[in-house]
């Protein structure tokens, strides 16, 4: 494998507490080292470069049925008069534009944060012909009909807790996310809302309880990633304070709540609704083991594409173009697909726009706070640049919020917040941080003995919008492939997993259940990891646990 | 007589051959031939079975008919290749892993690449490419449908267990199974043979699916303008109107040959859109066998599109009207034909005005003798794959149980284009 010298560069480490300090980096056999016995194969001079690891996007879907579905929806948006070789549309980018997009903003990293588990063999599948990045998957639970019934019949947490294990193990994902717990499965008994305190007609349950015994199998089972939540009543004018009854249902166990800005609004004024950013953040800022990703919208046509199929079925009356679809899937989950397009004409996708830029610059932890769009809900991942140059250049911002074709400057508070992000933020919150909460060891930091997984970025670029969105160099598990900001080889990312222990006692009870309810049988639910790496196409890697499982 | 074991060697297998993908097969592999043990239709063992014959394992490749190494075979294909200036390679039946093969291959020869189900399932995603809708999955139907509106004439034949494994299961999840109601609409006579089983929740309905268009929109108005007598007519409606989870299943294939095809799934589409407003309702659409829904998918995240895609250089564009491949082999505008067959071996169509090559099926049949046929293995008996299932949910594993006699798809469509 060659050695790489990456010479005199400006290095942002967090990990490490190194921020924009002159060092040289060296790499080999996949791993950054302390120094090379010999002359490095390839040196790079970095003396105006920025060096940061490789960046990590921990809520993107990019894998599984519903993209898919989006792809085949909206083919009139992939531009077939442009000569390139892909010509898919930026929000539902093919696999291989995908990793290329990736790669070429310098992420190495990417998580599909709803993978079904009865549909986990497609999104690995299509996930394993995304190339470069390493990818991996947050199991959805909460609205599967064996969940809701064990929690109904009131069964100990430790069982639920096997099956919280097994599910992770035979869908081979690194997290557990829920979904608007209960409700998907309540729209199919045709309840169309369901608040965190409101019993399902089903299974006399609330979301309350689905998401505190959620959090503490995945705390006890020492799962490093959160529960990974997406609230009840997204959209919904007022629904800040049920995405803070969601956070207290966690009990003080660590919570992650996705795309917080759909959670994070009040319905005050004449048009009911406004923003809640303050309230959220004040919560975030206080509450320890609170993190969240932000899911900024950004102006233009998107597809919003959704487990929630509850919501995203209210939602159809909104599709631009008019078109949708809405799925009941498996007894285990939904999904709805819609397409959208956030225009700054209206005052509710304008006041959106604030409301996530509002939560990223009041949110006082650069840790407990990421950088998502929620792609491609809020926007495309290639939105990215924008967002950070949105929350760095304050000028920037202001501008853009002078310029919106609505007028919301009494209705946000964003003209009033000075803050600009630093670099030192943008590294933590899109590397450090986001390997840490997921648990990836070796990952996100530029630590003697991690993976050589490095963006370098050029310094010199005065636009920091077109210095994100083109990095120089990345290094990919030690290989160049990224060179002058032009894509080199071809490589394939892993998958990463963790795999708490479980009472295999559990496997016993679900082979009854899946013959004699499911119409296909366990052991063609589970995916081994031979079955990961000969038929579906990615090596599985294999994450600690924070701890041996507590009960 | 090979010896066959009591227990099965193999459980839990998957059948590679209808859309169904049923997993519950046990079987025994004695001398490399298969004996299937579970006690299914005649029609699935057979599929499996069919496998031992002497006539699968000895066929070797062919030229014009005639017995040749395979080396010759790929030789000769790649000759044809070269000569060509318009190739199209035609899935008529392949896994996701194949699928992807069957692009990288399109790709290197600048070709054409489409399914031979391509008009049929092309009209399924008309519906959400063009309005709303509505979908389920096997397992939802199973466990809470409590009225299913099936419309078929011979839906049976293509999906054998449909019945017992999804429509009409001895034990729902979400409501009592023996009071779930299922209304089979179509020919009658046909149906009621097909469902060797008794069973009184089901209805059969004779009726000319031509007509479903204004069954639907007397549903609507509820007021009968179809040939149904009155009392037939307002039960159906009375069992729509009351149902908690409706589901209206078809397969597009019945209609397709209908002038009015779209017309028919669209309004039943609509209608199921319309009873979500107040209820819930869901349609489930039928695949074809032909590894109709892994081609959408693989080439959907592949590419964006389902099919009829051009590869020119490093460029590709897709193109429903030009690079629809049954149409450009009828109107004889392409010049080579390479139709890759790896799990049904239905009968091909040839165009004697263009060359052709098949990489099949080794039962594979065919009007006319193609220039070449290279028998392939078949994901599920010879080789390891993964298939997905007819509601586009499910992705199953498929297991290699036999020892392969011949090449993977994957391995000769290599062979041809490197």
């Amino acid at each position: 494998m060659t050695t790489i010298h990456l010479k005199n560069g400006h290095v942002f480490d967090p990990t490490n507490r190194i921020y924009n300090k002159k060092k040289d980096i060296f790499v080999q056999d996949g791993k950054i080292v302390k120094s090379l016995k010999k002359k490095a194969d390839q040196i790079i001079n970095c003396t105006d470069k920025i060096i940061m690891p490789g960046a990590i996007d921990l809520h993107t879907h990019i894998g599984g049925g519903k993209v898919n579905i989006a792809r085949l929806m909206l083919q009139e948006f992939h531009n077939n008069s442009d000569r390139d070789y892909d010509l898919t549309a930026d929000f539902v980018p093919s696999t291989l534009k995908t990793g290329l997009q990736y790669i070429g903003m310098g992420y190495t990293s990417c998580f599909e944060p709803a993978l079904l588990p009865m549909n986990a063999r497609q999104s690995h599948a299509e996930m394993a012909d995304i190339p470069f990045v390493d990818k991996g998957g947050y199991a959805l639970l909460g609205n599967d009909d064996y969940l809701l019934s064990m929690i109904s019949r009131g069964a100990h947490q430790s069982e639920i807790n096997d099956y919280v294990a097994f599910i992770l193990k035979a869908s081979q994902c690194i997290g557990i996310k829920v979904v608007n717990a209960g409700g998907i499965n309540a729209f199919k008994f045709n309840q169309r809302a369901l608040d965190v305190d409101e019993q399902s007609i089903r299974y006399k349950i609330t979301p309350r309880k689905i998401v505190n015994v959620l959090a503490r199998a995945v705390y006890e089972l020492g799962v490093p990633h959160p529960l990974h939540v997406h609230c009840s009543n997204l959209g919904v004018p007022g629904n800040f304070k049920s995405t803070i009854e969601t956070i207290k249902a966690a009990e003080g166990l660590p919570i992650h709540i996705t795309h917080i800005q759909f959670h994070s609004y009040g319905d005050n004024g004449d048009r009911k609704f406004s923003s809640a950013s303050a309230e959220i953040t004040e919560y975030l800022n206080k509450v320890p083991n609170l993190t969240c990703d932000v899911g900024q919208i950004m102006f233009g046509q998107t597809v919003t594409m959704s487990g929630d199929s509850m919501k995203q079925h209210k939602n159809h009356k909104h599709a631009h173009p008019k078109k949708w679809l809405c799925m009941d899937i498996e007894c285990d989950a939904g999904c709805g697909v819609v397409p959208f397009k956030y225009r700054d004409q209206s005052f509710v996708n304008a006041l959106q726009w604030a409301i996530g830029l509002e939560t990223f610059l009041l949110a006082e932890d650069a840790e407990k706070i990421f950088l998502t769009t929620d792609h491609p809900n809020g926007g495309p991942f290639t939105s990215y640049p924008h967002l950070i140059k949105l929350l760095m250049d304050k000028t920037f911002r202001d501008d853009l919020l002078d310029r919106l074709a609505v007028d919301i400057k009494e209705h946000t508070i964003l003209k009033d917040i000075k803050r600009e992000y630093t670099l030192s933020e943008i590294a933590t919150m899109t590397r450090s941080a986001p390997a840490k909460i997921l648990g990836l060891k070796n990952k996100g930091e530029l630590s003697v003995g991690s993976d050589a997984y490095i963006t370098v970025y050029d310094k010199k670029l005065n636009d920091i919008e077109e210095m994100f969105a083109h990095p120089s160099h990345v290094i990919k598990d030690g290989i160049l492939v990224v060179k002058n900001s032009v894509v080199q080889d071809y490589i394939w990312g892993k998958t990463q997993v963790v795999r708490p222990e479980y009472d295999v006692s559990i496997e016993k009870k679900l082979n009854k259940h899946f013959k004699k309810f499911n119409t296909i049988g366990l052991s063609n639910f589970v995916i081994s990891n031979d079955e990961m790496s000969e038929v579906i196409g990615s090596d599985v890697n294999v994450n600690d646990c924070l701890r041996k499982r507590i009960s | 007589m090979p010896k066959i074991s009591d227990s099965p060697k193999y459980k839990d297998i998957v059948c590679p051959f209808c859309s169904l993908h049923c997993d519950d097969i046990e079987l025994d592999v004695e001398d490399n031939k298969i004996f299937v043990k579970s006690d299914i239709n005649e029609s699935c063992k057979k599929k499996f079975e069919q496998n031992n014959l002497n006539s699968i394992t000895t066929i070797s490749s062919q030229l014009n008919g005639k017995s040749e190494s395979f080396d010759n075979a790929v030789k000769q294909s790649k000759k044809l290749i070269k000569n060509s200036n318009e190739t199209v390679i035609l899935n008529t039946s392949a896994d996701v892993n194949i699928t992807r093969e069957l692009l990288t291959s399109t790709s290197k020869v600048n070709g054409i690449f489409d399914h031979i189900n391509s008009e049929t399932f092309l009209k399924n995603i008309d519906i959400y490419q063009r309005k709303g809708f509505m979908s389920t999955s096997l397992s939802e139907v199973k466990n809470k449908s409590d009225v299913i509106v099936l419309f078929s004439n011979n839906i049976l034949e293509n999906y054998p267990r449909l019945v017992e494994r999804v429509l009409a299961p001895d034990n729902s999840f979400s409501i009592k199974a023996n009071k779930k109601k299922i209304y089979v609409i179509g020919d009658k006579k046909n149906n009621i043979k097909q469902n060797l089983k008794k069973d009184n929740r089901i209805k059969y309905i004779d009726f000319n699916l031509r007509d479903t268009s204004i069954l639907i929109e007397s549903f609507i108005t509820k007021s009968n303008e179809t040939s149904l007598k009155e009392n037939i007519f307002n039960e159906l409606l009375q069992s729509i109107n009351t149902s908690k989870y409706l589901t209206m299943c078809w397969a597009t294939s019945e209609f397709i040959k209908n002038d009015n095809c779209y017309n028919i799934i669209s309004a039943i589409s609509e209608y199921v859109v319309s009873i979500n407003e107040t209820s819930r309702a869901a349609c489930l659409p039928l695949a074809g066998n032909d590894g109709d829904v892994s081609n959408i998918q693989t080439t959907g995240w592949l590419t964006g599109f389902p099919s009829r895609i051009k590869f020119t250089g490093n460029y590709f564009e897709y193109d429903r009207d030009l690079y629809h491949a049954n149409s450009l082999i009828e109107s004889n505008k392409i010049d080579l034909v390479i139709y890759v067959n790896s799990i049904s071996n239905k009968k091909l169509v040839l165009n004697n005005k263009n060359k052709n090559i098949i990489v099949g099926h080794p039962t594979t049949k065919y009007n006319i003798q193609p220039d070449v046929f290279i028998p392939c293995g078949i994901p599920g008996i010879d080789y390891k794959g993964l298939i997905f299932r007819t509601d586009n949910v499910v992705t199953l594993p498929l297991e290699a149980i036999k020892i392969p006699t011949h090449r993977s798809a994957q391995e000769i469509l290599r062979r041809l284009v490197n």
